[in-house]
């Protein structure tokens, strides 16, 4: 037998390197025993070589069959389709119910319908069914060959002793697997790279490293980088990338200046911008997508989380502050069990209770329960660990080294963590402005709805009369809407009550203690006087099959094994019982030897400076995520931000100073750049990107001089399309409240970070330039272009009014037509307008001055209250209700048409214009 | 300026050839009015029953003792106490609970002899075309994890619609309508729009709402005091400067796409209003619908203009009626909704047989579960109505290749669980699916390290249901 014949490439005698894996008892403490040589005993059960068929069989088809094949045809000896069961050689020669002996015909690989199935050349016969299950030609070809062998069966013992010694690829060790043929599975070495050291290249000194890997493979492809970008160009990208906001037109020109000095301007401005507040907001609003963040809990009720608040303006300060990211991350998964009377650390571990979640009246507390475990498990692995946990939640990961049991494991991390509203004493560095508004103004909505409740229970007892028949059918004497609006108005009081705690020195959090069943949350949860007295542990089992009522074997607290045994970590248990298992599991994340972490955030932060990350999934470093384009930069960013104390403003600061940052996102040679980087991963060129939807109603804001800058606090309530805050919206038991901004233009005209965000409610300005929604992680923004983009930044009213701010605002600054048209290209678009553009918007703004003069606009009016039409449940009828609207008793509209001549009105044309531009949304 | 106009006339030119625009060629694509790329469809995958369907929402949890489904053991035991055990006790089957039992008579209707309430007075000669069936079970008690869960098979959200699934997989029939139009209550449903979501398909499979008040599609009229002029001057002067933007860059095809997009909103404007005018229907017409009449006006138009959009090629329309949550006062609640969707249903299914249009429009009627055969005891009283049941539940099928005539399944004596030809609601949606030519294990979408599918986990074709 000739081993170098091997058309598969599998792995040449000798050359192998086994992990043997010792499993401790129950836990995951896991040993690496690297094991160079196979003892001889083993050896000579091989009595002879095994043949080409054998160990194709052993190595490529039985583990084939295993994945694609067993599920129907063996595994559940019950229930085996089409009469066809794989499980041994006689069974497979006798075949199944279609083609009986011709399935496999030992020598004829070609006639044997087991290849030509799999081939999916037989029309409705393509096995294995599903389309994205298919066999890859080459494995349909190992089949083939397999067949053409004699299609040999070895002994499930030789096929184990083939695979050892034989086998490609590489076997990780990991807590145990519900299955042995799953523990004994191989990964493509390279796929496996995310849970290795980092490995760490040289670089020569004095070069930029991130221009060094990046140049490697510029040159090695033979590509030529495009030039910096001009300095305006870069201006915007640094202050957009950096703070979320349009460049300062001043702050634009002296960099202008510095830059055509010396490049390391940008390091300069670079420092400023970060040192502005702005910079916190922009890169929360980042970690905010990966947390999932929001001011509602979503679902039938959707009731307010009044504190969630604190959390947001907890990670702006993060950032802000730069504080190390070991320490964000720990604070985040264990802040309470680190320091329980510390408020930030406190507020921290909101980011545990993000993911929408609610216990109605109807639903199952245990099940209610384990939606928040799974929900927790999950984001905690996307988040730091960039691993989707729930792909293992009912069965060992199809694809990465992640068994059901690291699944449970880390489930068991949080089987003792409980809700809770706790105490926290504001900090000094907490906003709390608008408090006392706020309070007045929820107080006044809940006064009109007690108003509402009282007269409606004078005007029940008054009517209600006795049902007429035995059964009661409704027949009451009162109106079809008095029973329901008895209902809507006592859930909406909870709902305005519960937002009263906004204002409250409680913070959105947890604790470690028992587990107690609730029945319907619909209210502030209080920490227990004793947090081991009442109610029960969480079982730390697996649930089979991924079912609350189906326990499997138990489990420890642990996080993801194979991080630990390829990654070289040191075994540390966690502790279980009344143990800090949170504070284990956040000290694992944080660990300096942990492959996963530094990598998963470093990736992050690459990808909001470059538009993707270096490896393409920052969410998901497992086999299916995309592979690093620059593994070794990953590596050397990740170990240099470990090295710089995980300070993100340091490595952000590295980042920019890269030539790779600089560059143009026009190519001078496109067309080559095409053929030599199809795929654009070679950095030759910055990728453009459009603003995001928080950005680019920010930027609007912003030119138009109406942006309030302040920092953090309670939610803001901008204005939103009307339709959409007047729409019924059901929520349990009734309809709830209208949607009311906030009286106050400054109010409203805040960052849209601070945009109350409501699960049932999205802004449809937010939700049409792809804001995601708030209920899974969102790992990169989408960008898509669709035509009602268009209809919101042509009729919007709130990009209306912003046009007519902006044109007011240069009016103001600037009274000559050309000095006006100027100032807005400076301020709207951070460059100077050409002739030609100043000509053509003079031009409109002339002609549109002449439209307008011919119009008379009047005051738009805001109603103090709201009639509203629903179905009544209780009768099936729809009704018709007032309700009170405070925030309009005091409201003050952003400036109207009707305040201002019809030359500004002119100018709000070209205005509208410029916030429709491409050249407006888009970035170089 | 003469150099500008120039440009700008230049610039128009090739909009008009791209577009048609001045040209009177008629109508443009709806559908990439709402993209600004065209996909090209998965395609079917094997031979479609039904080239299209009409999926009426009865959001709520209609009861299927007291519509399709007679208990007259319900009768026997009326207002005795009822106990309800188990682990999946919640705080509805706590209490004290009793047994009600339906305040409607039920007929035989039609050749076929279906079970229908009395209450369906318009429905009910139409029985030879539905097929029932009362074998489906759901997972979730809570209105909006149910409704995630028929909408969109997946309890928690955020996944595609089946309208996101199918109009991925079939594409349009006409590229002058959206593939899949949503035609909601005034007032949305519990879990809002994620109902017809696209999830983490690409955007355009988005259902596109028609709202029955206000401007059908948000923003879709200028603010007052913009005129239609306004509007075309700001769009030029938009054209020639995105234009000199764009010959800069003239490799970032999506600025070209964004530039597409706004003549095409432009042209939005005029068309949309078109769609949803109901002038070109007969008196009869509308009168067969309800139309005029209070009870019936709103659901009447609904299924009115579904007709029409199906007839002018949408793939999926899905008309929302409810809210049938009766927990008190079923008789009167459920009267009350039957006779607002009695009249329109019956007539838009003999609408569609008449125009030839039922054979292969697919009709499904369901809400998100069942209701149960007793009530709790709240407030001291007995309010004669059901609570949540997602173990039983009537739904029909009409037209698209179901069997007509037939009701498959059935409950036990109480109407508390399905116990005959009993399906997950992952089996109905691959049939669904089926029916339409799609194969749901076929009709994946690579997503977050998967290939997803509407049945989430794969599911068996429900053949009882097939004719």
């Amino acid at each position: 037998m000739n081993f170098l014949r091997n058309p598969y490439g599998l792995k040449k005698l000798g050359c192998f390197s086994i992990i043997v894996s010792i499993i401790h008892g129950m836990n995951t403490l896991l040993r690496i025993v690297t094991c160079l040589a196979l003892c001889p005993a083993a050896f000579s059960l091989l009595a002879k070589k095994p043949t080409v068929g054998e160990k194709l069989f052993a190595l490529k088809v039985k583990p084939l069959l295993a994945r694609k094949c067993m599920a129907c045809h063996g595994d559940d000896p019950k229930k085996i389709k089409g009469d066809f069961d794989m499980r041994t050689r006689e069974s497979m020669l006798r075949g199944g119910g279609t083609y009986e002996e011709e399935v496999l015909t030992p020598g004829k690989g070609e006639e044997s319908f087991l290849y030509i199935l799999s081939t999916r050349m037989e029309e409705d016969m393509e096995m294995p069914p599903k389309e994205a299950d298919k066999l890859t030609k080459e494995q349909t070809w190992w089949i083939r060959d397999w067949i053409n062998e004699g299609a040999p069966w070895p002994s499930d013992e030789q096929v184990a002793l083939i695979q050892e010694k034989y086998a490609e690829g590489e076997q990780v060790v990991t807590s145990k697997a519900l299955s042995e043929a799953w523990q004994k599975r191989r990964y493509e070495t390279k796929k496996l790279w995310a849970y290795r050291p980092l490995e760490l290249e040289k670089i020569p000194s004095g070069k930029n490293p991130i221009d060094w890997f990046v140049g490697k493979e510029l040159k090695e492809a033979g590509v030529e980088p495009a030039p910096d970008a001009s300095p305006r160009e870069l201006y915007r990208r640094l202050s957009f990338g950096l703070t979320g906001l349009p460049p300062d037109p001043k702050a634009a020109a002296e960099f202008e200046i510095e830059f055509s000095k010396a490049n390391t301007a940008v390091s300069k401005h670079a420092q400023k911008l970060m040192a502005t507040p702005h910079y916190g907001e922009h890169f929360a609003r980042h970690w905010l997508d990966v947390a999932r963040y929001a001011d509602s809990a979503g679902f039938a009720n959707d009731y307010a989380r009044p504190n969630a608040w604190r959390y947001r303006d907890y990670v702006v300060r993060a950032f802000n502050q730069d504080k190390p990211y070991n320490q964000f991350v720990k604070e985040q998964v264990a802040g309470d069990e680190m320091e329980p009377v510390n408020p930030e650390r406190l507020v921290a571990t909101g980011f545990l209770r993000m993911g929408p979640w609610e216990q109605t009246g109807m639903s199952v507390f245990k099940e209610t329960r384990q939606m928040w475990l799974d929900d927790v498990t999950d984001s905690v692995g996307q988040t730091f660990l960039a691993h989707a946990m729930q792909c293992a939640k009912c069965h060992d990961h199809k694809f990465d080294p992640v068994p059901t049991r690291d699944y449970y494991g880390m489930m068991a991390v949080f089987s003792t963590t409980q809700f809770a509203e706790r105490k926290a004493p504001f900090l000094a560095s907490e906003s709390k402005h608008g408090f006392a508004g706020f309070r007045s103004l929820t107080q006044s909505k809940i006064a009109g709805y007690e108003r509402q409740k009282k007269e409606l229970a004078q005007k029940i007892a008054r009517l209600k009369k006795a049902e007429t028949g035995n059964a009661k059918v409704g027949d009451n004497g009162l109106d079809p809407g008095d029973e329901a609006s008895q209902s809507r108005i006592f859930k909406n009081l909870i709902r305005h009550r519960l937002e009263l705690d906004r204002v409250q020195p409680v913070t959105h959090s947890v604790f470690t203690g028992k587990t107690v069943a609730m029945k319907n949350v619909q209210g502030r949860l209080n920490m227990p006087e004793n947090r081991w007295a009442k109610g029960y542990l969480d079982p730390d089992v697996i649930y089979t099959g991924g079912n609350v009522y189906s326990h499997g074997d138990a489990v420890v607290p642990a996080a993801l094994s194979a991080a630990e045994s390829l990654g070289g970590m040191e075994p540390r248990p966690f502790p279980a019982g009344r143990g800090k298992r949170r504070l284990a599991l956040a000290n694992w994340i944080a660990d300096e030897k942990n492959p996963l972490t530094a990598r998963v955030m470093v990736n992050r932060i690459w990808s909001w400076h470059f538009g993707r990350g270096i490896a393409g999934n920052p969410n998901n470093f497992g086999g299916t995520g995309e592979l690093p384009t620059h593994p070794a930069l990953l590596d050397y960013l990740a170990d240099w931000f470990m090295r710089n104390g995980w300070s993100v403003k340091k490595l952000n600061a590295l980042i920019l100073s890269s030539e790779t940052y600089r560059r143009s996102s026009r190519h001078p040679d496109p067309e080559s750049l095409q053929e030599k980087d199809p795929k654009g991963v070679l950095y030759a060129s910055f990728l453009p990107r459009r603003l995001v939807a928080e950005e680019i109603r920010d930027a609007m804001l912003y030119v138009s001089g109406e942006f309030n800058p302040k920092v953090g606090g309670i939610p803001a309530r901008p204005d939103v399309n009307p339709e959409v805050a007047f729409q019924p919206r059901q929520i349990m038991g009734g309809t709830a409240s209208v949607y009311e901004p906030d009286p106050l233009p400054g109010q409203r005209n805040r960052r849209t970070l601070y945009a109350e965000k409501i699960r049932g409610l999205r802004d449809p300005f937010m939700e049409t330039f792809n804001q995601p929604v708030p209920d899974d992680s969102c790992e990169l923004r989408q960008t898509s272009t669709v035509a009602p983009q268009a209809l919101t930044l042509l009729n919007a009213e709130e990009v209306q009014d912003r046009a007519l701010a902006f044109a007011a605002r240069l009016f103001k600054e600037a009274t000559q037509e050309p000095a006006a048209i100027r100032r807005a290209f400076q301020l709207a678009l951070g460059r100077s307008a050409t002739p030609d553009e100043v000509t053509a918007c003079i031009a409109r703004w002339k002609a549109a001055t002449k439209a307008e003069k011919a119009k008379k606009p009047v005051p738009k009016t805001y109603s103090k209250k709201i009639k509203r039409t629903v179905m009544a449940e209780k009768t099936g009828e729809p009704y018709d209700f007032w309700e009170f609207l405070p925030a309009y008793d005091t409201y003050q509209p952003d400036l109207q048409r009707s305040e201002v001549d019809a030359r500004t009105r002119g100018l709000a044309h070209v205005c509208l214009v410029i916030f429709n531009l491409n050249e407006f949304s888009y970035l170089d | 300026m003469k150099t500008s106009s120039q440009n700008l006339v230049a610039s128009l030119t090739r909009r008009e050839a791209l577009y048609g625009i001045g040209t009177g060629l008629g109508s443009l694509a709806f559908s990439s009015m709402l993209r600004a790329e065209q996909r090209t469809p998965q395609g079917i995958h094997h031979p479609a029953k039904a080239k299209r369907c009409i999926f009426l929402m009865m959001e709520g949890g209609p009861s299927h003792i007291d519509t399709f489904d007679p208990k007259p053991e319900l009768a026997k035991r009326h207002l005795q106490k009822f106990n309800r055990s188990g682990d999946r006790e919640s705080a509805m089957s706590s209490g004290e609970r009793y047994f009600v039992k339906s305040p409607f008579d039920f007929i035989k209707a039609g050749k076929c002899g279906a079970d229908v309430s009395a209450e369906w007075k318009h429905l009910k000669e139409r029985v030879d075309d539905m097929c029932f069936y009362r074998g489906c079970q759901v997972e979730s008690v809570n209105h909006p994890t149910a409704c995630y869960h028929v909408n969109t098979g997946n309890r928690f959200g955020g996944d595609p619609a089946v309208g996101a699934w199918v109009t991925y997989g079939l594409g349009s029939l006409n590229d002058n309508l959206p593939g899949f139009v949503v035609l909601p209550r005034n007032s949305y449903p519990q879990g809002g729009a994620s109902n017809w979501s696209n999830g983490f398909l690409p955007a355009d499979h988005q259902g596109t709402p028609l709202r029955p008040e206000g401007s059908p599609i948000l923003d879709l009229h200028a603010p007052a005091g913009m005129t239609r002029q306004d509007q075309r001057h700001n769009l030029d002067l938009l054209a020639k400067l995105n234009g000199k933007h764009f010959k800069a860059r003239p490799h970032q095809g999506e600025l070209d796409a964004r530039m597409s997009s706004y003549e095409l909103a432009y042209r939005m404007q005029m068309e949309v209003p078109g769609i949803l005018d109901l002038k070109g229907e007969t008196e009869k017409t509308k009168e067969a619908y309800g139309i005029g009449n209070p009870k019936t006006d709103s659901f009447g138009r609904k299924c009115l203009l579904a007709r029409r959009l199906v007839e002018k090629g949408v793939r999926f329309v899905q008309a929302y009626a409810g809210n049938w949550d009766s927990h008190d006062y079923i008789a009167k609640a459920h009267g009350s909704l039957i006779r607002s969707v009695d009249k329109p249903i019956a007539a838009l299914l003999g609408d569609l047989k008449e125009r030839g249009l039922l054979e292969d429009t697919l009709v499904v009627w369901c809400g998100e579960f069942g209701r149960t055969p007793d009530n709790g005891i709240r407030g001291g009283g007995t309010s004669y109505g059901r609570d949540h049941n997602p173990k039983a539940m009537t739904m029909w099928f009409a037209g698209g290749g179901t069997k007509a005539g037939h009701t498959i399944g059935a409950t036990d004596e109480i109407g508390a669980e399905a116990v005959e030809c009993v399906h997950h609601i992952r089996d109905v949606h691959v049939t669904w699916l089926n029916l339409l030519g799609l194969d749901d294990n076929q009709l994946t979408y690579y997503h977050a390290g998967r290939h997803k599918q509407l049945s989430q986990f794969g599911g068996k074709v429900i053949q009882e249901l097939i004719a």
